[in-house]
Parts: structure tokens; C-alpha cells; sequence
């Protein structure tokens, strides 16, 4: 136990010096969501006024959904990592060492869940310097944090797949923004569902991401719901059962 | 004693292709065996299987009395591997990346920083210790790569083509770096498409072709085994087939002679005692008209061996010229 500890340890160590030691690449993938954050909420922010909306301001509104985000396309540079560390004959050099090959799988999603709890925390303070205010204070954050970073596991399995059968980086980030971007929109994540059509409506209730994007909302804006807190953290288990076995299988099928 | 053992190695990839045929050998521990081959020989499927890579489709290889398929990972221990490419880390310094082998291998933090210093000191990096490596030329991301595979003091360190792709004076300095290797206890089992490098590092090398060993000795055995000296006939650029055919039979003719074979507008052929039977063979040449523009005697080389038992000379990529980029980054 102590053993395989330390070797995940040490893989996850040499995937953070590498995460800070470029970290032009920690920014730029939040470039993407920041952009989001500061330009919906002064585009849609008269939404607000909108009767149904149900919320003090699009702003509040909107944090929630720009944290999944980012956890989202942090997830999306798993995949990118495993490309490159079996491009570069990394994962060789990994496989050729008496450690366990779990230990190699475990030590990159631990590297993945800190990338992502950095860049929501990033995230949730540029925010509140927006005027954001979460109303479950520094718990909420906390909890916000893990589910964001649980779900973006779970979704890091997705791009994992795409990774390990095409091991082509580009087509990997490529196949992440296809998938992500039209689930994205597809949640309530940018309408609350009272005013989504009655479609889309039904759609989002089918959306995994919908369920991470109310109970994120929850806390920011209401409190501690665990009627929507649940439901999230069961649908990233089932959505992580399908996509960690799918990314485990194709990782023994490169390794073979 | 034999420190690797290959017993009729088979692998069957997906969609049929034999890639490995039925390979045995075995290498005695403390020296330097080879496998040379052309690309495609089945020689980098070897070592896979080999390192624990690659799974056989049948038959087995023992590594210091472990089997590597049914104890990969105590096989895993005994070995050093590194691959025909480099599987270096660029964006950590190479004292890092010697420091996460070392502690992938086992060692403590601090027993992986004091290896990473010795072999640093060892492959003449020291003061580039903690540079990224993504700033190194291509020989120092190939040292590195070897001091990656010593961590762990292996007894039996496998290199798939260790000098494909290097110049010829840093292929030298890779070469000097593996004798003293070996002097100091390693034993070395390569792969190689080089003639020099095989005929210049191995005791023993394998003569490997279509996922088949052709033949196996040391180089001088294996040169001596051709039984003569090599002689070659050049006849003129414009010479006809018809005049090349005919000096072909002329000097079949010619007694102490064997492997008549015709490359261009050149004719060689193995001949026993050749220095004295020489004369003769002008002679002959002579009587036919046969113009003759060059004629060499030389002693034979791996080449000539590799001729013999493959029927075909062993072709290889020109060396490109040292890069002066590496990985789309300058060179500082």
C-alpha cells in the first residue's frame, strides 16, 4: 500500500513540476473560460430582468457554469498528456519499471484533479473580484471544488478513450471541444431550464452536465441543497463507472 | 553462464505478420551480443518481448533465471531498456527526469539524487544537470536516455539501435560510453544496423533477416567463415550487361573461388587465398577482354557476411547530418 502510494506520488509529482514549469499552458486553458465569464455576463446580464429567471443576477448565475467548464477542458488535456507521454516514450519508460501499471494510471488522474482544483480556485477568485459572492462561503468553495473536480475525472475519462485509440493529440483536442461545446450548451448552463424550449428542456435533463451545473448553482446561489448536491455526485459516478472502465480497457490495449 | 535466454520466440501481430520467427539465442553474462539486421528484421520486436513490453505469441524468454512473462516485474528489476527512440521528459531538467526513473525504480529520494549525480558526471552532463531537456542536441537526449536505463544498476541493459539517427563523432562517443559499460560489469544485448558498430562493440553478434537468426558468432569467426578474401571487379560505367555476365563467368571459373555476385557494373567474389590466386583471376580476365577499371582485394567484411547468408547486401539510411534543431527548439 505504502509502495503503491509512493509511485503514484511520484508520477503525480513529475506531472505538476511539469504543469508549473510551462505554465503558459495553466493560463491558457483558462483563457478560453474567462473570456466566457467576463463577456456573457455583460452580454446576458439583462437576463436577469427576464420574468423566470429566478436569480439576483447573470453573474451569479453564470459562475457555476464557467467552473464546470473549466473542469471540462481541463479534462480535455488529459487525454493531450497521454498522447504526448506515448509519443515521446514516456509511457515506456513508465511500463518498463517494476511498478504497477494502476499506479501510472492513478498518479495522471491525481495530476488532472489538482490542474483542475487550481484553475477552479483561479476561477472562483477572479469571480468574486467580479462581485460574485457564494453563499455557502468558504465550504461551498470547497464543495464546489471537489464535485467540479470529481466530474472532471470522470469526463478526463472521455478524452483518455479518444487519446488512447487515436493517439493523435491534435485529434484528441479536437474531438474534446466537438463533444464538450455542444453538451455545454445543451445544459441549463447558460438558461436556467424554465426558459430553455421545451426540447432542450428535455435534452438538459438527459445531460450529465446539467446535473453538475445545478448543484454548483445550489451553492453558489441557495445553500447547502442536497437534493441537487446528490444527484450530481451520482451521475459523476455512474458517468465515471463507464468512462474509467472504457479508458482503463484501452489502456491495456495499448500496453499489450 | 547465460544471463538472457530466448527460447523459439514467436510473435504473430494482429493481421498475420510474423515478425519474429522463431528466434533462439542466449548472451553469457559480462559481454556485448548483437543483433544485426535492416529495419524490419524483427529485431526491435525481440527486445520488446524482451523488456517486458510486448507479450510472445508463444515460446519464452529468461532474464537471470526469471521468466519475463509469468514475473514481469522481477524481470523488470533485473533490466535497464532504451528504446531505438529517446523517451526523455523535455520539459524537466536531466537531473529530474534521472531522479524519477531512479524513484520509479525503487530508490529513495535521496539515494535517486546522488545516482542521478554519479551518472550525470558519467555521461558529461553535469553542468547541463539542470537544463530543460528540451534544449539538448540529439546525442545528449540519447546519453541521457542511457543514464535513464542504469539507474537501477541493471545487470543486463538492452539498446534497441543506440547510435540510429546520431552523427558519426557523437556514434563514437555513445560507443566508448557502452565499453565502459560493459568493462564495468554490465552486459550489453544491442541492436544495430550498422556494420562498424557491430564488427567494432560485439564479442558475438546475430545475423538477423526476415524475423529469422541467419547465423551467429563473433565477427571474426563470422569473416573468417567466408572462407577468403573478398575481391571485386569493376568494369567500366558503360559496360552491357552482356560483358558484365560474361566476366561473371569468367571469374566462376577461376579455382578457390565462391559467391560470385554482381552489383552494377561490379563483380565480386570470395576467394580463397586470395593474394596468390590474383594473378590468376586477372589472367583469366584478360584472356576473356574483359575491361577491367578497378580491381580491389580486401578482407571481408560483416557486409560480405551478411550477403552470404541473406542474399542481399544490408542497405542502410544515410546518417542525416547532426539537426541543428531539436524538437522545433534552437539549440542554445
Amino acid at each position: 500500500m505504502v509502495r503503491v502510494l509512493r509511485e503514484i506520488h511520484v508520477l503525480w509529482k513529475r506531472n505538476l513540476i511539469k504543469l508549473f514549469r510551462v505554465p503558459m499552458l495553466l493560463f491558457f486553458s483558462l483563457f478560453q473560460p474567462l473570456l466566457f465569464l467576463i463577456l456573457f455576463s455583460q452580454v446576458f446580464s439583462s437576463m436577469a430582468k427576464l420574468p423566470g429567471f429566478g436569480y439576483d443576477n447573470y453573474l451569479q448565475f453564470l459562475v457555476p457554469t464557467i467552473v464546470g467548464l473549466t473542469a471540462l477542458n481541463s479534462a480535455f488535456q488529459s487525454g493531450m498528456g497521454m498522447v504526448n507521454d506515448i509519443d515521446s516514450g514516456l509511457l515506456d519508460k513508465f511500463l518498463i519499471a517494476p511498478i504497477r501499471r494502476s499506479s501510472i494510471l492513478l498518479g495522471k488522474v491525481a495530476a488532472d484533479a489538482t490542474r483542475m482544483a487550481i484553475q477552479s480556485v483561479l476561477i472562483i477568485a477572479v469571480s468574486y473580484v467580479m462581485g460574485a459572492r457564494v453563499k455557502t462561503g468558504i465550504p461551498g468553495v470547497l464543495a464546489m471544488i471537489l464535485i467540479a473536480v470529481l466530474f472532471g475525472i470522470a469526463w478526463a475519462g472521455i478524452s483518455n478513450v479518444v487519446a488512447l485509440r487515436t493517439r493523435n493529440a491534435e485529434l484528441t483536442m479536437l474531438i474534446g471541444i466537438l463533444i464538450t461545446f455542444p453538451i455545454l450548451f445543451l445544459s441549463t448552463g447558460f438558461m436556467p431550464a424554465a426558459l430553455l424550449p421545451d426540447w432542450l428542456d428535455t435534452v438538459a435533463k438527459f445531460n450529465p452536465i446539467s446535473y453538475l451545473v445545478v448543484a454548483l448553482r445550489a451553492l453558489v446561489n441557495e445553500g447547502w441543497d442536497w437534493t441537487a448536491i446528490w444527484p450530481a455526485l451520482a451521475v459523476t459516478a455512474g458517468l465515471a463507472a463507464v468512462t474509467l472502465t472504457a479508458a482503463t480497457r484501452a489502456f491495456r490495449k495499448v500496453i499489450s | 553462464m547465460s544471463i538472457l535466454e530466448a527460447q523459439e520466440l514467436v510473435k504473430v501481430y494482429p493481421g498475420g505478420q510474423r515478425a519474429v520467427d522463431g528466434i533462439s539465442f542466449s548472451v553469457e553474462e559480462g559481454e556485448i551480443f548483437g543483433f544485426l539486421g535492416p529495419n524490419g528484421a524483427g529485431k526491435t520486436t525481440t527486445i520488446r518481448m524482451s523488456v517486458t513490453l510486448l507479450a510472445p505469441t508463444s515460446g519464452r524468454v529468461v532474464v537471470d533465471g526469471v521468466d519475463v512473462v509469468e514475473q514481469p516485474e522481477e524481470a523488470r528489476r533485473r533490466i535497464g531498456y532504451a528504446a531505438q527512440s529517446v523517451g526523455v521528459d523535455d520539459d524537466l531538467t536531466a537531473r529530474e527526469n534521472l531522479v524519477l526513473q531512479g524513484r520509479l525504480h525503487g530508490l529513495s529520494n535521496r539515494e535517486a539524487r546522488a545516482k542521478s549525480n554519479e551518472l550525470l558526471e558519467v555521461i558529461d552532463l553535469l553542468d547541463e544537470g539542470d537544463r530543460r531537456v528540451g534544449t539538448f542536441s540529439g546525442g545528449m537526449r540519447k546519453r541521457l536516455d542511457l543514464a535513464q536505463a542504469l539507474v537501477h544498476h541493471p545487470r543486463l541493459l538492452f539498446l534497441d539501435e543506440p547510435t540510429t539517427g546520431l552523427d558519426p563523432q557523437n556514434r563514437r562517443a555513445l560507443w566508448k560510453y557502452l565499453r565502459g559499460l560493459n568493462d564495468s560489469g554490465v552486459t550489453i544485448f544491442l541492436t544495430t544496423q550498422y556494420l562498424e558498430e557491430a564488427d567494432v562493440l560485439c564479442g558475438r553478434l546475430a545475423i538477423i533477416d526476415r524475423g529469422a537468426i541467419m547465423v551467429e558468432g563473433s565477427p571474426d569467426v563470422l569473416k573468417a567463415g567466408l572462407g577468403g578474401d573478398v575481391v571485386t571487379v569493376t568494369l567500366p560505367g558503360d559496360a552491357t550487361d552482356e560483358l558484365v555476365f560474361k566476366a561473371r563467368s569468367v571469374m566462376a571459373e577461376v579455382p578457390g573461388c565462391s559467391e560470385v555476385t554482381i552489383a552494377g557494373t561490379s563483380v565480386s567474389l570470395v576467394l580463397r587465398d586470395g593474394a596468390t590466386r590474383l594473378a590468376g583471376l586477372v589472367r583469366a580476365l584478360d584472356a576473356a577482354a574483359v575491361p577491367v577499371v578497378r580491381l580491389e582485394l580486401a578482407e571481408p567484411t560483416l557486409d560480405d557476411v551478411f550477403l552470404r547468408h541473406t542474399g542481399e547486401r544490408l542497405r542502410v539510411d544515410e546518417v542525416k547530418p547532426p539537426s541543428r534543431m531539436v524538437h522545433g527548439r534552437r539549440r542554445s
